[in-house]
């Protein structure tokens, strides 16, 4: 049975496609058919990770709310942009990245039902063991809606104080919203933390399951998103923390 | 459900005018917000389990499903028939801009 898994942080800045990226790609070495959506109209970047260039890009997600397309001509085969075999495939569905989409889509707006649709419709249609959901940081419509129909909700935090009173908010919405399944994600921790001291204090602060607590990393930094860091270090810790949040979300 | 929670619900659903947005639904009071939630995580609800899970009378319940069809939230299914009512959810804005949140949604979780 198919999966719609969001991946969410309230602050920016977390990982949230990296992280996105990382689990489509080991979800696809073990042999799933994977589709993942860019909902983060306002500031895309996904497509980037996938090596998918603006040029390849025939539809968006933007085209598909616009009307000018059905959602699986806006979705793209990336599975030959990983740079390595996989059993399995990726199937991106970006948001554009022209500056005049953007633009026009934050000033008319879109129809959400057509998001709503879109993400049942494309999982049906393309036969998805699992849709990945990217989101724009923060709570908004899109945001609580890709929730709303989530069957596992992985939220991202940084040990920041900052990021620990948001997340706070996230974690009450995503109970309003009754998702079956949530798990936190602690990324970019200071090598200085102790690891296990961290994961207590998430999982007492938030009554949620620590899938992973993941190191800062200058592997991480160097490697800029150019590519997919499961696939380039698979005996990295980063990957074998991204392995356990795999396991949790297929579980 | 009791008859002061029923009536409660069906002014809470006439407060609005415009189609159900997820951030009003967070703010729904319980059975309702937990019964739609399920609802629009499935994708459909029929009006009896609908009736069931809210414990109301099928006649009370169709109230409801009637205001969540005027507020866009259910649309009837053409799988419907003479025994049986099938919803389908679907959170739809049409010609609505991408907004934020009401902005006494925090005040509402926290109550």
């Amino acid at each position: 049975m198919s999966k719609i898994v969001s991946v969410h942080s309230f602050r920016g800045g977390t990982g949230k496609s990296n992280t996105t990226a990382n689990l489509a790609a080991l979800l696809a070495v073990g042999g799933a058919r994977v589709g993942v959506v860019d909902t983060d109209i306002q500031s895309p970047g996904i497509h980037i990770l996938f090596n998918l260039d603006e040029s390849e890009m025939v539809h968006s997600l933007n085209d598909y709310l616009w009307g000018k397309c059905g959602i699986k001509d806006a979705a793209h085969d990336v599975t030959g942009h990983l740079g390595t075999q996989v059993k399995g495939q990726i199937f991106l569905i970006p948001s554009s990245i022209k500056a005049g989409e953007i633009a026009r889509i934050l000033r008319e707006g879109y129809d959400v039902g057509l998001l709503n649709d879109g993400f049942r419709d494309i999982v049906t249609e393309m036969g998805l063991d699992y849709l990945l959901i990217d989101t724009h940081p923060g709570l908004n419509e899109e945001t609580l809606l890709s929730i709303a129909i989530s069957d596992a909700l992985v939220i991202i935090m940084r040990p920041d104080q900052q990021d620990y009173q948001g997340t706070a908010v996230t974690v009450d919405v995503a109970r309003k919203l009754d998702v079956p399944k949530m798990m936190m994600l602690v990324n970019k921790t200071p090598t200085a933390f102790d690891f296990d001291d961290v994961r207590a204090r998430v999982e007492q602060t938030y009554k949620v399951s620590v899938a992973a607590v993941l190191p800062h990393s200058d592997e991480m930094m160097t490697l800029a998103s150019s590519g997919i860091f499961s696939l380039k270090y698979p005996d990295h810790p980063i990957t074998q923390g991204l392995k356990a949040v795999v396991a949790g979300i297929s579980s | 459900m009791n008859q002061n929670q029923f009536e409660s619900t069906l002014q809470e659903l006439k407060a609005g005018e415009e189609d159900i947005r997820p951030s009003d639904v967070v703010v729904y009071s319980e059975p309702l917000r937990s019964v739609l939630n399920s609802a629009i995580r499935l994708g459909r609800i029929s009006l009896t389990d609908l009736a069931r899970q809210l414990e109301l009378k099928r006649g009370q319940a169709k109230q409801i499903a009637d205001l969540l069809v005027t507020r866009n939230l259910f649309h009837v299914s053409t799988l419907s028939n003479e025994d049986e009512i099938f919803y389908e959810t679907r959170m739809s804005s049409m010609t609505r801009p991408l907004g934020r949140p009401r902005p006494d949604i925090w005040k509402k979780i926290d109550d």
